[in-house]
């Protein structure tokens, strides 16, 4: 009885390993249940994202009634704080600790100050909407510390997430890295589809009472999420604390002008910062399209958010396949922004045409091919990282990913609105999609250089060897 | 430095930075706390 037992166990984890994508990542030093308890961290970003842009973007507008461009600024104000991912990034690289450690310092100060924002801010919400009592009071008040509640959720973010990824590169090989990055990509989207539909159920009558809950339990959540992540992860590394003697003091700007004149250093940053304006730039605007242009109903296009996640971990599962075998991750990325060509053209001439299954076929498309670019990029940054310099590296490809998608998602709407005006509806969408596909374009061409580098780099390496 | 270890195995300068922590935390999540409340006071005031 205790043997049938013993092997249906083992029969069941083999199964498991098997129809999970993202298993082999596990060596006989991290277990699969080490990394998947390390990507909650992203789960708890995804989360908070997804709260920032979504969830409260609307209870702001439609239940507390807050002007519309102030609901604006207070969203896109985390988006000030992403440049100084490299900062972060760099600070936990130079980290001097008795106790051996510089991820988790960080990242338990990152968690601290995101709760912190959390906690303050549904009280800071209800008094910007001047609700209760509030209205006695100067309305600065409220926009104060609203401001100041977003600007702490988004710099725990920014830190987390900074800090996560690098300890994850610290932690795994690099043979294993690219289904890391897959994994982290994969419970982001997790953590933001399923906080989506839970914050949507939860706020579903929506009273007061019910919002100081949502967020104040978000905040617990992100708490219990980050300790969960870090807890024994990190190794403590003793030399850590003894100071070392000829390269004690570095500062941003030397550590900085080192990374810089590293080979393409800059190019690779272009690289991401274009092409993650690429596939951004249509975020906010392909539910309208469907439903403002090709009629299609409220069910119809909430399937797109849908249909862009599954393309999304189509091309996740795909960059993770391709590159474990060794692939190049920059020509990988390439290969992400040449999906994304035809995705966007099939998205403008689904309106000429009037077929939502164009449009969807699309969106499945640009779901992919951004899913392959951000896979690609994040691998070349953690296979490029000096080992020294692993959070100075990640957090420049954050600080440029998160400025350049908080920056199109915005310039997206505001192009579209422009350009509506002074036409027609139609043109303002097909006016921004065009724009994306030119950018990719431009993208495309910046990375030509790159694939050639990594190639004669790859066969100097194996010269040498 | 001395690498006396006390009864959690910790040396003195690793319970230092500990306690550097425990302090920091205590002192963000206070102010945090009455930030909230002065915030929760706004909007509904209490004994009023």
């Amino acid at each position: 009885m205790l043997r049938t037992s013993r092997r249906l166990v083992d029969g069941w984890a083999d199964l498991g390993t098997r129809f999970l994508p993202f298993a082999d990542a596990a060596n006989a030093d991290l277990p699969l249940s080490r990394l998947l308890r390390l990507s909650l961290f992203q789960v708890s970003c995804g989360m908070a994202m997804v709260l920032l842009m979504g969830t409260l973007n609307r209870v702001m507008i439609v239940e507390l009634h807050v002007p519309a461009a102030l609901v604006a600024i207070m969203v896109s104000l985390p988006i000030f704080f992403a440049p100084l991912r490299a900062v972060i990034g760099f600070r936990s690289d130079a980290h001097r600790s008795a106790l051996g450690w510089k991820r988790v310092p960080f990242i338990w100060r990152g968690s601290m100050v995101q709760f912190g924002g959390f906690a303050i801010m549904p009280f800071a919400l209800l008094v910007l909407a001047g609700a209760g009592q509030s209205a006695h009071y100067p309305a600065w008040i409220g926009q104060l510390a609203a401001g100041l509640a977003f600007l702490l959720v988004g710099a725990g973010v920014h830190t987390v997430q900074t800090v996560g990824l690098a300890l994850a590169t610290d932690l795994v090989p690099e043979e294993d890295q690219p289904k890391v990055v897959g994994l982290m990509y994969v419970m982001l989207l997790a953590g933001m589809i399923v906080s989506a539909l839970a914050f949507g159920v939860l706020l579903e009558t929506y009273t007061p009472g019910r919002l100081v809950q949502v967020i104040q339990g978000a905040a617990v959540l992100t708490l219990i999420l980050n300790v969960l992540a870090v807890w024994k992860q990190e190794a403590r590394d003793p030399r850590r604390h003894e100071p070392r003697p000829p390269i004690a003091e570095v500062d941003f700007q030397d550590a900085w002008g080192v990374f810089r004149r590293g080979p393409d250093a800059l190019r690779r940053l272009l690289v991401v910062g274009l092409g993650t304006a690429a596939f951004s730039m249509e975020d906010v605007l392909l539910e309208p399209y469907g439903g403002e242009i090709l009629r299609m109903s409220v069910s119809d296009t909430t399937l797109l958010t849908a249909t862009l996640s599954a393309g999304g971990l189509f091309g996740f599962w795909l960059a993770s396949v391709v590159l474990g075998r060794g692939y190049d991750a920059f020509r990988m990325a390439g290969i992400g922004a040449l999906v994304g060509l035809p995705a966007f053209a099939l998205v403008i001439a689904a309106a000429p045409l009037d077929s939502p299954g164009w449009f969807g076929t699309g969106v499945m498309l640009i779901g992919v091919g951004g899913g392959l670019f951000g896979h690609g990029t994040l691998t070349a940054t953690m296979r490029a990282a000096p080992r020294d310099a692993v959070g100075l590296a990640l957090g420049a490809w954050g600080a440029v990913q998160a400025t350049a998608a908080g920056v199109a998602v915005g310039l997206g709407g505001i192009l579209r609105d422009v350009y509506a005006a002074a036409t027609e509806p139609v043109l303002g969408y097909i006016f921004v999609y065009s724009l994306e596909l030119l950018l990719l374009v431009v993208t495309i061409a910046a990375m030509v250089p790159l694939a050639g580098w990594r190639r004669d780099h790859a066969t100097t390496r194996k010269q040498a060897a | 430095m001395s690498e006396k270890v006390g009864l959690t195995g910790l040396t003195e300068a690793e319970s230092e930075e500990l306690h550097r922590n425990l302090i920091q935390g205590t002192q963000f999540f206070g102010m945090i706390a009455a930030l909230a409340h002065l915030l929760a006071y706004i909007y509904t005031p209490w004994l009023g």
